[in-house]
């Protein structure tokens, strides 16, 4: 659906893309993770034609593939990007309205979708108020409408849920569920591993413009995420004194500690698997970045 | 194509009408300055001055140059002398003079043989937009010729002479009223005596008020011809100087919005969806053109209505109207575009807007209209694609234009218009703007 092939591009002497290439399949809702300035939003601006790669090239659709220069190719997508791309002057329903217009719907179908798109974002109450006196989160969401009015086949969100409340949150990812079980492939930039973990089969971590992995979760873990931890907390004992174990075997050890001759004295057992942040943080450090 | 350029071009408009400033100052301010101005230069554009005149002698004779004299060195006019007739007519098409007077063939003659052919006829060429000056004129003529008159009766020598061609006419002229030959006899023989006695007085200075009192019949009949429809004298009113200016006004505002317009999509981010929907890169520019020019001509349409409707102004010509608000609003989508290429960001790009076509509006007539401008001005001000929009809006007004002399404001309109946009979209593309 989507192809990067060794893609480069440099903003005088910062690297912003190194030399990256990966394969967005049909129907999958791919993750693309990184710290701040690992190249993310410069990678998707490359992906749907914005900025021309200084080398590598950028493959969409079936088959071979066309490039995203060519307008007839954009049609076929739909871009949130990170930063809000709205006109404050206009209302929600005449935001939408707009850039489905410029997708070529009109008449009942455009309508029809504008009025979907908005109640699949939650804003049908406040369409009609100007954009400017929405929320960062209704903002947030009506950038989300903006990109899927015209039901793209190929979907890229730079961050959608940057500075949205918990409940929006959880809205916009039940939102994203829901189009990419009706088999749109989405491509989707977070920090937040959780959303991550919860919405993409297949993810790839970047940091300084390069892919440092790239797989299922499952393979990330497995193949990073280092041994599960088991806390045994005793009797009468401050919390302290808890026993860790690191463990690649967790059930073998959880056995031997239940069995073992102490067993009388646990209050408590937990254990930790390792996760999507543990992977990330291993792999991109615990540096700051700017 | 097309429709997707409309898109963002009505979407431009609905953006500019629902921004409270940009919206007053491309509309409710030109229209102010319009009134504001327009009621400041009171009834006419023009100040108070000497009444100018064209002279054309149809011949050389003393009498004609005599009359000729008199126009010069009359109180209250300014007089220039035409090397042809159509030299003086274009002259007062331009607005240079307010009438042409004719001094025709066969003028000393008349003066001579006045007493039996009737009056001397003068010609008065007039712009038949103006109307009140030809009453003016025609009195003026009446006055200065009667006076030519009554000097040559008061100086002798001329009198004599006049008295001797009189006497050789009354020898072979028929009265039917037979006492009228012998009258007359009397009569210029008493005009013999009155010439000899001012002779004797030296008093032949020429000051004749009330002179020839005695002879009750109009000497001098002038007629006033109306030049043909093109006449150019001037506005009738000073709305029709200043809605021009208004026009001015209006399209700088126009132009300010849209040489931003790229910019300030760029950085409300909205240029990011336009470059990823499916649209060609000149379909967006097509789009902000779109946008400009209908804007630029909405704008003078409102001036238009008001000025037609309220004010008084009158259009000579709609058609010609119409080419000179469709090159203007032309113009100033190259405009536009030629700025917005300067700068990519929106402090950039609007500030050297503002201040070329703030230098360009006040030199091109925004400020002090064209004709109060210091000839070299006038001049320098080609340079302002105002100047060319003004003319053309003047020129469909009170300027009276026909098609061919709206043929060189529209020709300079339209070429500010294809050259600003090319050099425009090729500074766009260099900033990577798209
Ligand atoms: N237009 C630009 N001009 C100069 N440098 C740029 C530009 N765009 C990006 N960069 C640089 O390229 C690098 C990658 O930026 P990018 O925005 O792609 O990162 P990101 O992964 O999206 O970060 P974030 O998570 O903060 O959004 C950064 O160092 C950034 O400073
Ligand atoms: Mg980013």
């Amino acid at each position: 659906m989507l192809r990067l092939e060794n893609l480069r591009k440099a903003f005088g002497s910062t690297v912003a893309v190194d030399g990256l290439s990966l394969t967005v399949r049909r129907g999958e809702v791919f993750g693309l993770l990184g710290p701040n300035g690992a190249g993310k939003s410069t990678t998707m601006a490359m992906a749907v034609g914005l900025l021309a790669p200084d080398s590598g090239r950028v493959l969409i659709g079936a088959g071979a593939g066309a490039s995203p220069s060519d307008p007839s190719v954009r049609l076929g997508l739909g871009l949130a990007p990170q930063s809000l791309a709205l006109y404050d002057e206009l209302s929600g329903e005449e935001n939408v309205t707009f850039f489905a217009r410029l997708q070529g719907l009109s008449g009942r179908d455009l309508r029809g979708r504008v009025a979907a798109a908005l109640e699949l974002v939650g804003l049908g109450p406040r369409k009609g108020d100007r954009a400017k006196g929405y929320s960062g989160g209704m903002k947030r969401r009506l950038n989300l409408a903006a990109a899927l009015v015209h039901d793209p086949p190929l979907l890229l969100l730079d961050e959608p849920t940057a500075g949205v409340d918990p409940q929006s949150r959880v809205g916009i990812l039940d939102l994203v569920q829901s189009v990419a079980a009706r088999g749109t492939t989405v491509v989707y930039t977070t920090h937040y591993m959780e959303e991550a973990q919860r919405l993409c089969e297949r993810v790839a971590i970047m940091d300084l413009g390069k892919i440092i992995a790239i797989g299922t979760i499952e393979e990330l873990i497995d193949a990073h995420g280092g041994g599960s931890v088991l806390t045994v907390r005793r009797n009468g004992g401050p919390a302290t004194a808890d026993e860790r174990v690191t463990t690649t075997d967790p059930v073998r050890e959880l056995t031997r500690v239940m069995t073992g001759p102490d067993a009388a004295t646990i209050r408590g057992v937990t254990l930790d698997r390792p996760d999507l942040e543990s992977v990330f943080l291993t792999l991109t450090g615990r540096r700051l970045r700017d | 194509m097309l429709s997707a350029a409309w898109t963002i071009a009505t979407k431009d408009l609905k953006l500019l009408l629902r921004d409270p400033a940009a919206a007053f100052f491309t509309l409710v301010f030109p229209l102010g300055v319009a009134i504001l101005f327009g009621s400041i230069f009171g009834g006419r554009g023009e100040q108070r001055q000497d009444l100018a005149l064209a002279v054309w002698l149809g011949e050389r004779t003393d009498a004609a140059e005599r009359m000729a004299r008199a126009l010069e060195s009359a109180k209250g006019l300014a007089v220039s002398r035409a090397e042809s007739r159509a030299a003086g007519e274009e002259a007062v098409r331009k607005g240079r003079a307010t009438a042409l007077v004719v001094i025709p063939e066969g003028f000393g003659r008349a003066a001579d043989l006045l007493f039996f052919r009737g009056a001397m006829r003068l010609e008065a060429v007039v712009d038949p937009a103006r109307g009140a000056e030809a009453g003016l004129i025609t009195g003026k003529l009446n006055e200065l010729a009667f006076k030519q008159i009554a000097s040559g009766i008061t100086d002798p020598a001329r009198s004599r002479a006049l008295l001797a061609e009189a006497r050789g006419q009354l020898a072979t002229a028929r009265f039917s009223d037979p006492l009228m030959g012998p009258t007359l006899g009397r009569l210029f023989d008493a005009l013999d005596a009155v010439n000899a006695q001012t002779e004797r007085a030296g008093a032949a200075d020429g000051d004749v008020k009330g002179a020839g009192g005695g002879f009750s019949f109009q000497p001098v009949e002038v007629t006033v011809t109306e030049l043909e429809r093109r006449g150019s004298a001037g506005p009738r009113s000073g709305f029709e100087l200043s809605f021009p200016q208004g026009v001015v006004w209006g399209l700088m505002g126009c132009a300010m919005g849209f040489a931003v317009s790229i910019a300030s999509e760029r950085a409300a981010g909205t240029l990011v969806r336009l470059t990823v929907a499916p649209l060609r890169r000149g379909t967006i520019l097509l789009g902000k053109a779109m946008a400009c020019f209908m804007a630029c001509a909405i704008v003078q349409a409102l001036l238009l209505t008001m000025g037609v409707l309220v004010f008084g102004v009158g259009v000579s010509s709609w058609p010609l109207m119409l080419a000179a608000v469709v090159c203007s609003s032309l113009a100033f989508v190259g405009v536009a575009t030629l700025l917005a290429g300067l700068s990519p960001t929106e402090q950039g790009a609007g500030g050297m807007a503002r201040a070329i076509l703030i230098v360009l509006a006040m030199i091109g007539g925004g400020s002090v209209p064209m004709m109060f401008l210091p000839p070299w001005m006038q001049t320098a001000s080609s340079i302002s694609p105002f100047k060319w929009a003004l003319l053309s809006f003047e020129g469909a007004t009170f300027r009276e234009y026909s098609a061919a002399d709206m043929a060189l404001p529209c020709g300079v309109l339209l070429a500010f218009g294809i050259g600003g946009w090319l050099v425009g979209v090729r500074g766009l593309t260099r900033q990577r703007a798209f």
